[in-house]
Parts: C-alpha cells; structure tokens; sequence
C-alpha cells in the first residue's frame, strides 16, 4: 500500500529533539517500510531537508510548531498526493481536515496521549473522527479505556499495541559495550561507589520528581552513598527555568543526598546514563499514558519503580521488575518501595534481569511494526466499516448496527494465529517464545490472505440483496461534520468536495452492507 | 536583515532605562517603511527585555501613533490582532484603532516577530483613585467583555482560550502551597521562612475549600457553552489599561487577550484593588461588581464562580510565587513582613465576603 504516516506538529523526524511519539515512528520505519511504500509527513527543521528518501522510506517536511498552520499544510499536501492509508499520529483533529482531502484513502489513528478528552476536541468532531478511521492504536490499555468512556462507539477500533525500545542501543551498565561509559560517567560525576537511582524526563509538575528529591532525606537515614541523577530540562531542548525547575533545583541544594542534574542530553546520548545507573524511578503524578521511559529502564536492566497513574503499571510485573507506589503523591511510599529494592541486592538483580528479558522478548520494534501492519491489513480490508461505525453513533438501537459492531470486535482467524501482546498477561505468557518479526515471504502470504479477501468479497456482493432487507440505515451525517473544518486555502476544492464525498459515501454504504454479510458469514 | 530574530535582551547598570540594541531599533526603522507615515519623532516608552517586546511613541503629521513590537509567538499575536481589529471595525469599542500598512495590512512582520502601529489616543488620563474611579474602570471592563462577543480569530491565528484552564489553576495554586510549605522547611534559618510555615496550612485550607466550592459550580455548563459565548478577557486590566478619553473610557494594550470566563478580569481587579487599599471594604467590593453589571449583565450562577475566585487565597499565593527561584534572597525581612501584611488584609476579607454573599440571590 501507499501509507502516508502523519506525524504531530510539535517536534521533527528522526527524534533530533527526542519525543516519544518520533522515536515511535523511527523505530517501527526499518520494519513497515519493507511491506509498503511509506512516506512521513512531519514538521520542518532548520537542520533536515524539506523532502529526503532515506532506506525506501519518504520523509516530506512541512511549516508546523501551530497545529492550525500544520494542519492546513498537512491538507495541501493530502490534496495533492494520493495515498490508499493514512496513518496520523495522536492528532484526531486532524482526521477529518484529512479525510476531506483524501476521501477514499483508509484511515487509522494512534494515540499517545488523553487528546480525546473534551478540552483537546470537541465531542462533536471526536464522534465523527472515531467515525471515519478503521482503528485507533493506543499506547497503553489506559489511553484505550478513556476513549472507551468517552466514546463507547469507539470500542470495536480501540487496540493497544505498546512501544518498544532498541535493546542494542539501551544495554545494561556491566555489558562489555558500557562499562567504561558508566565508569567514566560516574568518574566525571563525583558518583564513583555510589548507588544511583536515576529519572529521566521532563520537568515538570505532572512528571513529579520533586517528590523523589523528598525522599531523599528517608532514605539516606537507612543507606549510605545514595546520589540521584536527573536527567532532563523543563521542555525537551529548552533549558529554560520555570517554576518548577526553579523548585526542584532549590530543594535539591538542601538534600543530605548527592542530587546531579544534568539539564538536556542528546537523545542519542541518553542510554549512557541508563547504563550508569543502579534503580530507575518515574514519578508520575499526573495519569500518564505509559512514559517510554520504562523501556529503557527495562533494557538498561534497572529495577523499576514506577507510580499507580495512567498505563504505567501495565508493563509493571510485581516484584518481577520493579515496584509500584500507589500513592504518588506522598514522598514516603518512594522511600519505601526505594528501600525495599535496595535492601534486597538479589531482589534487585533479578528484577533487572527480567527487565532486560522482558525488552528483548516483547518490548522490540519488530513486534510493534508488526502489530501496526497488523492494523493497517484489517484496516484494508474493514475498509468499509468506517460508515457503519459512523452509522452505528447515530443509530444506537439499531440491532442490526450493534451485531455489527460486536462482529468487528471479533478477532479474525488470521488475527488469532499470531502472537499478539495486547495486555500484561499476553504479554507474560508470549515472552519466552516471542519470534522475531515475520520475513517477507511471511508478508507476502498475508498479501495472498488480502486476495482471498478480494473474493470473498466479490461473491458477497452478490448477496448484496439480502443486505437490503436489514433495517435501513439513517443517512450519513458525513457532509455536517466536514463542513465546519473547511480550509479556505482550498475553497475550489471543497465546493467540489461534499457531493462527490457524499456519492462515495452511498457507494461505501452498498459495500458496507455487503461487508457485513461477508463477516457474519464466515463465523 | 531578513534572518534576525529578535531575543529578549540583558539590561543592567550599565544600560539606560528603556535600552533596546541597535538591531531592533534597525529593524523598526525598517518596519516603518512599509507605512505611509511621515515620522517627526520617534520615542521608546516601554520595553520588555525579558521576553523581547517594546512600544515606541511615533510623531507623525497625521497625529501620534504607537508602534509596538509583540513579543509573543506570531501567530498568538495574530488572535490579539484579530481582536484588536473586530472591537475597533465592528464593535465600534474605544479601543485603539490599527493603522493599515502601504498595502492596507494591520501588521508586520519582522524578527521573526509582529509589529503594528495603533492610533496613540489623546488626552488620556488615569481615573482618580477613588470609588468612583473603581466603577469607571469596572463598567467600561464589562463594556469590553460584552462587545468582544462574538470574536472569531483569523484562521491563520493561534487559538487563545483560557476557558477550560480554571480546574488546573485551581490545582496548581493548592500545589504550590505545599511547595511554598517545603522551601520554608529546607532553608529554616531564613527570616520569612518561620512566618511562611506558620500560615501557609490557612492559606492552603482556603484554596482546597475553595477548589470544593468550585467543583460544585456551574463551571462545567458554562464552558459548555463555548468560547464565542463568553468572549475575551484582557488579563492584564487595571488602572492604568483602562483610561478616561475625550468620550469615554479606552482600553488600551490587548495583546494578552483571550477566551475566558469574563470574571476573571474582573476578580483580578477587585482583589488587586482590595489589596492596594490593605483592606477589603463591601461598599467598594459591591460598587464594583455593579458597575461592571451594568455593562455586562452578571448572572446569579455567574456570581456564584465570582465569590468563589474571590475567596481564593490570590494575593498570598501571587505574592509568595517567586520564593521558589532564589529563597535564599526572597525569603528576607521584607517578605517576612509582606506575609505579615498579607494575614491582616485577608483577615478583612472574610467578613466583606459573607456580607455579598447573597446579593444575587433572586437576582435574574
């Protein structure tokens, strides 16, 4: 396929500036791209290319940092290049300005952060975003369930597939390839016999690692030679003091423990501060989607302590690889759950371990990118069911639209075969037996399934008849809710535009009946 | 000229009171060729160096103008613009009026920043610092609001609304009591640091009754109904952004406008009132927020948030907000005697509060 991933208006790829979403996509790029043609559609930096083609892959770069002056550029370039599936990156608000440009591409969407809550979208334009992609991936089964409150409709497209990390990259401190790395950091440090607990990330309120910093005095009453690493500024490369940094720094000047802040570091220099520690600690105070801060930890073969906040204690295995505090809020469960990891040196080995076996197994980019094929398959052929979904939002008690919807929530067969990590238990249970990624000739026999697929189509089409019979559906609200995201820029277009979607939305309808046939009838 | 961008700049001793570097001052110069302006005279009268900003005072031969350069994002100038422009076109506010460039734009851009030039009002005077002067600057501040209704940014501007930010505030401000608390515990041999420790549980109790009070509001259904429904407010409003012309009051310096609540304009007044007067007075309290209701009608709900924002413990919480950059200096003599100050007009305030509480009851 011609798949055109939409990247978000704040930060370029490759991850120069780190992100977790560019990370995301450089590390699953390698892999999808040897299925399908790819081009990344980001924001513009002084320092890359407007457009480049680097191993296969398409990288267009555009005006963004404003997400209204992204989008609009985002439009001008769906308008003018045709794709057969369009990936976007934790923006629904840009669904739909897409989706009129592109109206017969498929759609699919990935979601990073709580961005469907009621003050990031309207719930107007969220149910009819939902409406028109075939899935919605999540980072974690948190960010899934809020969509699922907010959104019931949207359960049927909602599938977790966690991030991963580069275990090549992120290896533990005692690994040939780090040792001297971690000796010579924790030289130049001042950090030699010392135990390091590190955290890694922005600064800021939400991320919490004031309330690490206060814990320091607990635990330096019950071990000596502690020192804290702080790995961030306030906002990626900006190392800019706000309140909180301000607030941060003046309480670490008065700890009995060693605190070293090191402000920005190079995405591709973090790895050696991982190596250099001992405990990794993520401090989470907000309801954090699932800081990818984990992986890492976990490949570096630190223990984790982590909070009870967001998707955080999804990759979190009870005294397996780390330790999670309820109460994030209070400084002293850190302590306590600290100690407890560093009381136990055994403990603490073995957690490790399990960390970097758990990164190998599960948490490698193969398996992402293979999830996210996965999804863009089915997305393919599901084609269709875009319209029922859209259908199902405005018609509730329809029987005909919720078997329908229950339908799409079945895994297909093809599904089932593989090994999938969609929760902490798969995931426990595939962990040993996880294979690599799938060759392509493995690729090219999911092309065969697609074919298949083609057929089975065509001879329920026949059947389209009996489609006939079911309760006729409510017309399609398709043309109301394109009509407010309108982009001036291209006003010619638009008047164009609506008719032309709305005969494809009655052509989608016919097939979608059809569809749905095809489904109930292979079961 | 075309790569600069303008920086915030370093003021010190060795530089006058309104230092601007050289290339700005080029870059203006540059700016005004794209006016049909003959400039007489040309004089800086306020600056940002911190965040990049200045206004210069124009003699032209068609009157005084200003010319300002935005030290926000372009595109977050761009909505203040917009806002600027609908008060003075459609709304007929007695806002400054831009003046359009050559080709008939209503700014520039350069330094990878926004400039504009405004008509520089004359006479303006400041209203009298007196209850009378509260209510000339709350009526035309509801005037504002209820004329900036309606407001729909250019499409290329940044949206600015503050509308949904209120529970966050709210959790922020309760936040930072307990930092305020463990700056005080760590650097104890400071002289503000016992006095802080003392009070701030109080001040914290009043922000988490207050955020309870809030949660039970009408918050919720009034942001239901949307930024155009509400407007914008100023955010920086006080007595010398709003001032007496010829014809009436002027609200001058828009630049920080957004979508919000419009309360909250007028809260920030009356407290920072309150507080210039060490005292909070009922009269001048009640005075105040009927004036603004004459302008732009205050509904009993809306009242209710009103109460609730007022009950807040703002000023301390505004006041003590900068001991966490250098406690060190900030937690001295002076600020001891700051938070002293404080305590005694907060005292006041309670009793003024449960006086109007139920002013609005029935009301609408």
């Amino acid at each position: 396929m011609r798949i055109l991933m939409v990247c978000t208006e704040k930060l370029p790829v490759p991850p120069l500036l780190g992100g977790a979403i560019q990370t995301y996509i450089s590390g699953i790029l390698p892999h999808v791209s040897q299925f399908h043609d790819i081009t990344v559609l980001g924001i513009s930096d002084s320092s890359l290319p407007e457009q480049e083609t680097i191993h296969g892959v398409h990288y267009v770069r555009v005006p963004g940092k404003i997400f209204e002056i992204y989008r609009e550029n985002v439009v001008r370039y769906v308008e003018a290049n045709k794709f057969d599936l369009i990936h976007i990156f934790n923006r629904p608000r840009l669904v739909l300005p897409i989706r009129q440009a592109a109206p017969d591409a498929k759609m699919t969407l990935s979601m990073h952060n709580d961005m469907f809550q009621p003050e990031k979208i309207d719930p107007e334009e969220a149910t009819a975003a939902i409406a028109e992609v075939a899935y919605i991936v999540t980072v974690s089964d948190y960010i899934g369930n809020v969509i699922r409150c907010l959104y019931p409709q949207a359960s049927p497209k909602l599938r977790t597939i966690y991030s991963g990390v580069d275990s090549e990259r992120f290896l533990p401190g005692n690994h040939p390839k780090m040792q001297k790395i971690r000796n010579d950091i924790r030289r130049a440090h001042g950090l030699e016999n010392k135990t390091v607990i590190l955290f890694a990330g922005r600064l800021s309120r939400n991320k919490g690692v004031d309330k690490l910093i206060l814990a320091l005095p607990e635990l330096a009453k019950k071990f000596k030679n502690l020192a804290l690493v702080i790995v961030g500024s306030n906002w990626f490369s900006e190392n800019d003091i706000t309140d909180y940094v301000a607030y941060v720094r003046a309480l670490a000047k008065r700890m009995p423990v060693p605190v070293v802040t090191t402000g920005f570091v190079p995405p591709n220099e973090i790895q050696n501060w991982f190596a250099a520690a001992d405990l990794f600690v993520c401090t989470s105070q907000w309801q954090e989607p699932l800081a990818r801060v984990h992986y890492e930890a976990m490949a570096a073969g630190l223990p984790i302590v982590t909070t009870a906040r967001g998707g955080n204690p999804e990759v979190i295995f009870a005294n397996e690889n780390g330790l999670i505090v309820e109460n994030p809020e209070d400084p002293s469960d850190f302590a306590n759950k600290i100690a407890q990891i560093l009381s136990d040196q055994s403990l603490m080995r073995r957690m490790g371990e399990k960390g970097r076996q758990l990164a190998i197994s599960i948490y490698h980019w193969e398996r992402v990118a293979s999830e996210l094929l996965e999804v863009w398959e089915q997305a393919e052929k599901t084609e269709q069911a875009v319209v029922s979904e859209e259908q199902a939002a405005g018609m509730t008690i329809e029987p005909l639209k919720e078997d329908a919807t229950e339908q799409l929530n079945r895994p297909t067969p093809k599904a089932d075969a593989k090994e999938k990590v969609h929760s902490k238990k798969n995931a426990a249970a595939s962990s040993d037996k996880t294979k690599k990624g799938k060759t392509k000739k493995e690729r090219a026999i999911s092309m065969e399934d697609h074919q298949q697929t083609a057929k089975q189509k065509e001879a329920a089409a026949e059947r389209t008849e009996l489609a006939k019979s079911a309760p006729a559906p409510k017309q399609p609200q398709t043309g109301r809710h394109i009509k407010p995201f309108t982009i001036a820029s291209g006003n010619q277009q638009t008047l164009d535009a609506s008719p032309k979607t709305h005969l494809n939305r009655k052509l989608a309808q016919a097939k979608h009946d059809t569809k749905h046939f095809t489904i109930a009838s292979s079961h | 000229m075309k790569d600069i961008v303008i920086e915030p700049w370093l003021v010190d001793e060795t530089t006058h009171e309104f230092f601007i570097p050289e290339y700005i001052i080029q870059l203006a110069e540059e700016v005004l060729k794209n006016y049909d302006l003959s400039v007489q005279n040309m004089q800086i009268v306020t600056t940002k160096p911190d965040k990049g900003g200045a206004i210069w005072k124009l003699e032209t031969k068609s009157g005084p103008k200003s010319l300002k350069l935005l030290h926000r994002r372009p595109t977050r100038s761009l909505f203040s613009l917009g806002a600027q422009e609908y008060l003075v076109e459609v709304r007929k506010a007695r806002v400054p009026p831009i003046v359009k460039t050559k080709d008939e734009k209503s700014y520039v851009e350069a330094g990878g920043k926004l400039w504009f030039v405004a008509e520089w009002i004359e006479p303006l005077t400041p209203v009298t610092k007196d209850l009378e002067g509260a209510r000339k600057l709350c009526y035309a501040l509801g005037e504002f609001h209820r004329l900036s209704k309606g407001y729909v940014p250019p499409k290329q501007a940044e949206m600015a609304s503050r509308l949904h930010k209120w529970p966050k505030n709210y959790e922020k401000m309760i936040t930072k009591m307990s930092w305020f608390r463990n700056i005080a515990k760590y650097y104890p041999e400071m002289p503000a640091s016992p006095p802080l420790l003392e009070v701030v549980d109080r001040f914290e109790e009043q922000a988490r009754k207050g955020r309870e009070r809030f949660l039970q509001s009408s918050y919720v259904e009034f942001v239901k109904q949307g930024t155009a429904h509400w407007g914008l407010v100023h955010q920086d409003y006080g007595w010398s952004n709003g001032q007496m012309g010829a014809d009436g009051m002027w609200i001058i310096d828009l630049d920080g406008v957004a979508f919000d609540l419009p309360i909250r304009d007028l809260r920030k007044l009356i407290s920072g009132t309150m507080a210039d007067l060490y005292k909070w007075d009922a009269t001048w309290v009640r005075e105040m927020i009927l004036a603004y209701h004459e302008a732009n009608p205050i509904t009993p709900e809306l009242y209710e948030l009103l109460m609730i924002d007022l009950a807040m413990p703002n000023e301390f919480y505004k006041n003590m907000k900068e001991v966490v950059y250098e406690p060190e200096i900030f937690l001295n003599e002076q600020t001891a005697q700051l938070i002293q100050t404080i305590v005694e007009t907060d005292q006041s305030k309670w009793p003024v509060l449960a006086e109007i509480e139920n002013d609005w009851k029935g009301v609408g």
